[in-house]
């Protein structure tokens, strides 16, 4: 157990461990002796070992749904939902500007600077980012492009979706809990029935049209 | 007589063979220009060259309107030689070869009854030529499927096209393996019958080939189901994400339901607070008192040169504080020298200094006089009329106006 010290130690401390994250903390838990070790020295804390529909992130759960853990839920809920649609307004904003067809995916690596070009080049790239660098969930009071950029970054590095390799060095690679974001997204379609396509070629015209 | 006319044949097919594949580089060029547009830009062709590049079907006109094209193998020939994905054909044409294998074995049979050992050798060298064409194509075809695998279809830009692409990798897969299908060994072990050389050819060597060539369709298939798999995946994402979005700036009141209150709270809502692991230097251990020691040791002496005001402020704050209840004692002292002057009899004046001295107070005569002034001052106009505050004084020196104040009495005014 001594060996998994600090990879506890970040599992209880709300991290989400995803092979970009924590590569060989993620490789100990895709064991599922590890695992069920883990969740044994998690039992007296209420919490055990819990992981998206993939396995590609493992995160801490409640193992029993207490009145307190219930609250706990629901507020984090909340904050999840109010930080819902700039999320996903950011994840739409950087496909864009780098022109890419495809959603940021765990391991690709995004450039403040490079973005920050992008939207500088381009006035509705521009006027969005604005929009979304002084949303609350991001907060940013300048004016300025490339700090309006960085805070964007800041937070989503605070919040676990970005992780930066070298602090001094303003490069960023995407973890794994954007998967768990999108699977989130998927859930509350499902769950909401709300009239969202996701899969067959057919759909898809109706719906560009309709974006 | 016959086996000459063979050979003259022989020397003029490789006499216009080799004029017209040098007609390929000598027009390489204006050929590449072809390629890459629709129509040979005539304009660089002298009217000889093009009629010699249309007689050796390097060049065809479609119809008498139509401009001067490419011939289809010419521009196949270009993209198998650039490994061109975009324009790379797949030729499965399996049953046309067989035919032509059929006809060759038939033949062969024959110059072999009848003794024409020439003929012999020309036509089991053509049966090897289609063999081993036969193979490259199928060699050619895995090559190019693997080329546009490895490079995740890299030749597109757009996730739709990379998916169509990939579609028709598939069906192209599949039209490989229909034609592998189509070779029926049995049928060829009885057309071959006990001729050694025919059966090296036709049944161990191909038999071999086509059998390695089948696993490797197969696992190309299998990899391309698997990354169609992952750009399908890509792309559900994709709109999923813009789907939920668009419907949120559409309904910004949407809220969905509470799932931690539900029985079964969803595995993906239930995520626990985060707890921190903290700890703190403890001397209750021997050895670690030892380390704690050590590590005091080694931290830097603290420079008070370069105090930063940050770290002074908590000092700064506790002599404020202190001052402030000082402050606050001589300002109720004061008060009471009022209140005792309020007290006086006959409302006489009371001398702040005489007063400081019977009392048991310690304040110094400057800080006293100063509060009992600045307390007159600090009063209400309506309230400073109830007293007269008289100040003994004398002037410094007789070459300015400073005036000293030794003395105040207080007095209520009648």
């Amino acid at each position: 157990m001594i060996e998994h010290g600090p990879l506890l130690e970040r599992l209880l401390a709300g991290e989400f461990v995803c092979p970009i994250s924590d590569e060989s903390g993620y490789r100990h838990l895709t064991n599922e002796e590890t695992r069920e070790e883990i969740d044994t020295y998690l039992r007296p804390l209420n919490r055990r070992l819990a992981s998206n529909e993939d396995g590609s992130v493992y995160f801490l759960a409640w193992r029993q749904l207490n009145d307190n853990a219930r609250d706990q839920l629901s507020r984090q809920l909340g904050d999840t939902l109010n930080s819902l649609l700039p999320l996903l307004e950011w994840l739409q904003l950087v496909q864009e500007a780098l022109g890419r067809d495809t959603l940021a995916a765990p391991g690709d690596v995004l450039k403040p600077a490079e973005f920050s070009a992008k939207c500088e080049d381009n006035q509705s790239l521009r006027e969005r980012l604005e929009r979304l660098a002084t949303d609350s969930f991001f907060g940013s009071q300048s004016e300025q492009l490339d700090a309006q950029v960085k805070q964007v970054f800041k937070r989503l590095k605070e919040h676990g979706y970005l992780l930066q390799p070298h602090a001094e060095r303003q490069v960023f690679v995407v973890t794994g809990k954007i998967d768990y974001l999108v699977d989130l997204v998927r859930f509350i379609r499902d769950e909401e029935n709300l009239p969202i396509e996701e899969g067959s070629e057919e759909g898809s015209g109706s719906q560009e049209a309709l974006l | 007589m016959s086996s000459n006319g063979e050979h003259a044949l022989e020397s003029r097919l490789l006499k216009t063979g080799s004029e017209r594949l040098a007609l390929l580089g000598k027009h390489a060029d204006v050929l590449m220009q072809a390629y890459t547009r629709d129509e040979v830009p005539l304009e660089s062709l002298s009217d000889s060259a093009l009629r010699k590049l249309l007689a050796a079907r390097i060049l065809w006109r479609p119809d008498e309107q139509s401009g001067v094209k490419l011939a289809p193998k010419v521009r196949e020939l270009i993209a198998e030689m650039l490994a061109d994905e975009t324009r790379r054909h797949v030729n499965a044409d399996v049953a046309e070869t067989l035919e032509l294998i059929r006809a060759l074995v038939h033949s062969y049979r024959e110059a072999r009854s009848r003794g024409e050992h020439w003929r012999l050798e020309q036509q089991l060298m053509r049966l090897r030529q289609e063999v081993d064409d036969l193979n490259g194509r199928f060699a050619d075809a895995i090559d190019s499927l693997w080329q546009r695998l490895n490079s995740d279809f890299g030749f597109v830009s757009q996730l739709n096209d990379k998916i169509r692409e990939n579609d028709r990798a598939q069906k192209q897969i599949a039209r490989l393996l229909d034609g592998l299908a189509l070779i029926d060994f049995d049928e060829l072990i009885e057309l071959v019958g006990s001729d050694g050389s025919l059966r090296k050819l036709l049944i161990s060597q191909l038999q071999q080939q086509l059998s390695n060539h089948y696993t490797g369709l197969r696992e190309v298939q299998r990899r391309l189901i698997e990354l169609m798999a992952r750009f399908r995946k890509q792309q559900a994402r994709s709109r999923l994400i813009s789907g939920m979005a668009a419907f949120m700036r559409e309904h910004p009141g949407f809220v969905p339901g509470n799932y931690a209150r539900r029985s079964e709270v969803p595995g993906l809502v239930n995520q626990a607070a985060s707890l921190s692991a903290a700890a703190a230097p403890a001397l209750d251990r021997n050895l670690d008192s030892r380390l704690l020691a050590e590590l005091l040791h080694q931290l830097p002496q603290p420079r008070h040169t370069t105090q930063t005001v940050e770290a002074a402020a908590p000092a700064q704050a506790q002599e404020s504080s202190l001052a402030a209840a000082r402050q606050q004692a001589l300002k109720q002292d004061v008060e009471h020298f009022y209140l005792s002057v309020i007290d006086q009899p006959q409302a006489e004046p009371v001398s702040a200094l005489e007063y400081l001295r019977d009392s048991p107070l310690e304040w110094p005569d400057e800080i006293w006089l100063f509060q009992v002034i600045s307390e007159y001052q600090g009063l209400p106009r309506s309230d400073q009329k109830a007293f007269r505050l008289k100040q003994q004084e004398s002037q410094a020196s007789q070459f300015n106006h400073l005036r000293l104040i030794h003395d105040v009495e207080l007095q209520l005014a009648v």
